[in-house]
């Protein structure tokens, strides 16, 4: 007996709901196991994880703050994917963004001058973000150096800058020699929307963005390209398309969201630059843009999906005082159902006996 | 012992769990997949390799176990990918968060427990030969297995059919398919190899450099080890001089800063990845070109009937 | 197992906050006390020893106290869990890093009701204290160790990032060495890491390599000892007694001792009695500790003995003047001695330290 995958020609209805609800069931049925293992309660343990987190208010914008930079990097690096375009690192871009955009707070820093200074921050954020992301494009089309290992290599170099700026020439001269720069002035951090929470206007640009996406990847004829170039890139060539502008454009795109959730987070969330302002947004976005299959709306639902499953793992730590490590094998293995339940989608899987394929 | 020789010997031990992990990932990206999960296979047999032995009282039994765990994990990745065609950027990821929670759970009651070091295994006469001798034929084990490996599969993957067979597969597993080789069973054992070789780098790590266990001890090593298979453009030798490039910078710059250099270490600590860079871009200008990745790297198989 | 409605009302009433619960109820309750760490526990440095610190006060508390353990804690997550503590009845809520103490000072305004207790930090405020441990005597005796030990009469330090607790660390030691031999020399490696063993190992290796015979470090793990012992070397444990890593290469090591401070915090808030202070303590205060001297002589025991003695009981001053910086200039003359803030915010070598200051 053996499992056989036989591709489907089109998916049901009822199977594009089945399938997450399946996932879900698989990870109660391991919850329960995992969790009465550990001598929880099994129930407790899952709505400490699931339904705390979206219970109120403030949750709610815990979860949207948690999901922005996720759902901002992610769409980004969907694009380039989906123009096989291997842009892995977005944490750098991230970092730089953070750097580009919180170098116009430190600047302005004692005189900000009007409402123009945010804004422009956002602006330098992507653009630094932007130009960072040009620079595996640049080493891959003029060069054809594989832009997997120069994204990668230079997220280290993004968080050694960081680390050195904040160490040397952008320290906080009042902060006993911390590696932190100054508290960014009122005028340069990102406004809240909501009382009694840290929602701020980086959830409604990032709403933005994924809906611009959208249009643009299933609407426009760059959405054409760049889906035509990633599926069949010989047919993309007589198309006329030129794929190395293509590159640029995508990495550009990318880099700029990533820039752009960088500055968000810095001017947000932390308010100042200091190392460790990333928890690794840039590379959990990659698993949140493949859960969304490479479309700006997937990657919206996966982010605040995974938004869900990191808050759910402190809130297990602070009310079930389950280890942080318990709670990522846990978050894995949800990752791993969510997958196989996927593969229902697009195969019907069938036991058969007899010999192999 | 001169200064050379020692940078040297130090050299080689930082080289040798890149260069073990990315010979593996090396065989799995040939065969047309992609294992994004190196460091969740790497820290899990850096775990289970030092918890083993510590029971069991044998370094040999612990780097049996951080094989095994490291194949177990491999195996998690494709029943996945393999099994359920499932995505193997996203499943790789998630192997690597999985990895790192279950090797901290695994190790959470050794965290400071200790023993001592895998010792070296010194060849007779070929390590009395005057410089060379001390380098090479007087390491550890490990040591001599990364050689080995490195050597065993650049002939498998070159004059054995076996690896031309690994290569179709990952140039088009559809037209291997065709010609009759079990396309997934290849797989599924080039990914076992991968995730072997994932476990001996982690063992190397909690064994021999550092003997015990602190969670989260690879440091990223996994992702290095990613970036090496690029850099070599898939061919082994060069994996081998891409890990050493890393290793020798690292080194260096760690020599450099004792010597007192006036250099700001972040920008010593970043030397590896940005020579990393320059030297692939100037070999990529050398070759004009290049080798590119196997044609389907990523792309999930199945087969029709 | 069912699901009943009470046991849905519990879960959201923690979630809710304190209100739900009953302020009487709560009264008689234990205490809640979150404890967020920079790291994982783990680590076996940093994070570990305190996270041993909480259950060491469990121990000593007994059914007082409950205690909660957040890990690898980024800043941009911060908030969220410090808000989440507060909110599930957590009352005392140790902090333990730097990089929490300007967010700390900003969230422990809008919880007048919690007290908060930053592990290091240049200020208090009404509900938020701060503390740290006066590492740099131990560094100081290190330094007394390490000359008397020493053949090439250099010292290696494998230190992480340049901030003033690990510069001013260094420049203990020297001030310790200098003591016993005004000829000593250090070599300084930054691994820009707390927690990489590998790297920290390799960082050894240069030292031992370009001639240091005793190994100082400031990363959370015992590799630099571990290596130290397979050269044939001298090294300091860091965090916790070491000395089963090394037993033939350590000579002491620093051991981190959180655990009675913390108990002794949660007591005062039990008896209503918690104030916002600025705790730094010496090797007086019990926060840290000299682990047994090994692999020395019995003069050179009784040397490090009576430094010690010295130190804890103010005799002797580790940052007395003068002090002169690499550069030549004079920091404060002979007869003076730097302020804590002069000490917190340390960032130049000593005249006579060789290697480059970072940043």
């Amino acid at each position: 007996m053996r499992l056989v995958l036989e591709r489907r020609s089109e998916t049901p209805l009822a199977l594009r709901l089945g399938s997450p609800l399946l996932a879900v069931t698989l990870t109660l049925a391991s919850a329960f196991v995992i969790f009465a293992a550990m001598g929880q309660d099994p129930l407790n343990a899952l709505h400490v994880y699931f339904i705390a987190p979206l219970s109120d208010s403030w949750g709610l914008q815990e979860v949207a703050v948690k999901a922005t930079p996720l759902v901002l990097i992610s769409v980004g690096l969907a694009l380039c994917y989906r123009s096989n375009n291997w842009n892995i690192g977005a944490e750098g871009q991230f970092l730089v963004g953070a750097m580009a955009g919180g170098w116009l707070a430190l600047a302005t820093h004692g005189a900000p001058d009007g409402p123009w200074l945010l804004p422009a921050m956002l602006a330098c954020g992507a653009l630094g973000g932007a130009l960072f992301a040009l620079i595996p494009a640049l080493l891959k089309t003029r060069f054809g150096a594989n832009e997997i290992l120069t994204s990668l290599m230079l997220v280290y170099v993004a968080e050694l800058l960081l680390d050195w700026l904040v160490r040397g020439p952008w320290r906080d001269p009042q902060g006993f020699n911390m590696p932190v720069t100054v508290t960014f002035e009122p005028e340069a951090v990102v406004p809240l929307l909501l009382e009694g929470g840290r929602l701020n206007i980086g959830t409604p640009i990032a709403l933005l963005v994924v809906a611009l996406l959208a249009v643009l990847v299933g609407r426009t004829l760059k959405g054409f390209e760049i889906r035509l170039v990633g599926e069949a890139p010989r047919a993309a060539r007589f198309a006329g398309f030129d794929e190395k502008k293509l590159t640029w454009t995508v990495f550009a795109i990318s880099g700029a969201l990533a820039g752009l959730a960088g500055i968000l987070e810095a001017a947000g969330t932390v308010r100042m630059l200091q190392p460790g302002i990333s928890p690794g947004y840039g590379f959990t976005a990659i698993i949140v843009a493949f859960l969304g299959r490479l479309n700006p709306v997937g990657c919206l639902v996966a982010g605040v999906f995974l938004a869900v499953t990191f808050i759910g793992a402190e809130n297990a730590q602070i009310m079930l005082r389950l280890p942080l490590d318990v709670t990522r094998v846990f978050q894995g293995l949800l990752l791993f159902y969510v997958l196989a339940c996927d593969t229902l989608l697009l195969y019907r899987p069938r036991l058969v006996r007899g010999a192999h394929a | 012992m001169t200064l050379l020789e020692a940078i040297l010997l130090t050299v080689i031990t930082a080289s040798t769990p890149l260069l073990i992990a990315a010979i593996g990932e090396l065989v799995v990206e040939k065969s047309g997949v992609l294992n994004l999960g190196v460091e969740g296979m790497m820290i899990m047999g850096a775990a289970c390799g030092i918890v083993a032995a510590i029971a069991t009282g044998s370094g040999a039994l612990g780097v049996i176990a951080a094989i095994l765990a490291g194949m177990a994990m491999a195996a998690l990745f494709a029943a996945l990918t393999l099994g359920l065609a499932a995505n193997q950027v996203a499943a790789g990821l998630a192997l690597t968060i999985f990895g790192i929670g279950l090797s901290g759970v695994v190790g959470a009651a050794h965290v400071g427990a200790q023993r001592a070091g895998i010792g070296k295994l010194e060849i007779p006469v070929l390590a009395d030969i005057p410089f060379l001798g001390p380098l090479l034929f007087n390491q550890d084990p490990f040591v001599y297995a990364s050689f080995a490996l490195t050597a065993g599969v650049a002939w498998f993957l070159t004059r054995s059919k076996a690896g031309l067979v690994l290569r179709a597969c990952g140039e088009s597993a559809a037209s291997a398919h065709a010609l009759g080789y079990p396309v997934l069973r290849i797989r599924f054992l080039a990914i076992l190899f991968g995730g072997a070789c994932a476990g001996l780098a982690g063992a190397y790590l909690s064994l021999v450099l550092t003997p015990f266990w602190t969670s989260g001890m690879t440091a990223g090593r996994g992702w290095i080890a990613l970036a090496i298979v690029v850099f070599a453009s898939w061919l082994p030798w060069r994996a081998a001089l891409g890990a050493y490039l890393f290793g020798g910078i690292t080194i260096l710059q760690l020599h450099a800063q004792g010597a007192g250099f006036r250099v700001p270490p972040q920008l010593m600590s970043a030397l590896p990845y940005l020579i990393t860079i320059v030297v692939l871009v100037l070999i990529m200008r050398l070759r004009r070109g290049g080798t590119a990745g196997p044609a389907g790297l990523g792309l999930p198989f199945v087969p029709d009937r | 197992m069912t699901l009943t409605r009470r046991h849905l009302l519990g879960t959201a009433g923690a979630l809710a906050g304190a209100t739900t619960l009953g302020r009487t109820a709560e009264a008689q309750q234990r205490l809640n006390v979150g404890v967020v760490l920079i790291g994982p526990v783990g680590d076996f440095g940093w994070s570990h020893m305190h996270d041993q610190g909480r259950r060491r006060m469990a121990e000593v508390l007994g059914d007082r106290v409950n205690a909660t353990t957040v890990e690898s804690v980024a800043p941009p997550d911060f908030d969220r869990v410090v808000t989440q503590l507060v909110r599930t009845g957590h009352r005392l809520i140790f902090t333990t890093s730097f990089s929490y103490f300007a967010p700390t000072q900003r969230l422990a305004p809008q919880h007048p009701q919690v007290f908060f207790e930053n592990a290091t930090g240049p200020t208090t405020l009404p509900n938020m204290a701060i503390y740290n441990a006066r590492f740099y005597e131990g560094r100081y005796i290190q330094g007394v160790i390490a000359a008397r030990k020493s053949r090439s009469k250099t010292i290696g330090y494998v230190a992480t990032f340049p901030v003033p607790e690990v510069i001013h660390a260094i420049n203990t030691v020297m001030r310790g060495a200098w003591s016993v031999d005004p000829s000593m020399k250090v070599r300084v490696v930054w691994v820009n890491a707390w927690s990489n063993p590998a790297r920290e190992a390799d960082a050894a290796r240069a030292l031992i390599d370009q001639g240091c015979d005793v190994l100082c470090s400031h990363t959370d793990g015992p590799a630099p000892l571990q290596l130290a012992e397979q050269r044939g070397i001298f090294g300091f444990g860091q965090a916790s007694d070491m000395t089963r890593f090394a037993p033939r290469a350590h000579l002491t090591s620093s051991v981190n001792n959180w655990g009675d401070y913390y108990a002794e915090r949660a007591q005062a808030v039990i008896a209503g009695n918690w104030r916002p202070t600025d705790t730094w303590g010496g090797l007086g205060s019990g926060m840290f500790r000299m682990a047994p001297f090994t692999n020395m002589t019995p003069e050179e025991v009784s040397e490090a003995e009576r430094v010690r003695d010295a130190i804890a009981s103010g005799r002797l001053h580790p940052f007395d003047g003068p002090i002169v910086r690499q550069d030549g200039t004079q920091v404060i003359a002979a007869g003076q001695r730097l302020t804590d803030d002069q000490i917190r915010a340390q960032n130049y070598f000593y005249q006579g330290i060789e290697a480059a200051i970072p940043g």
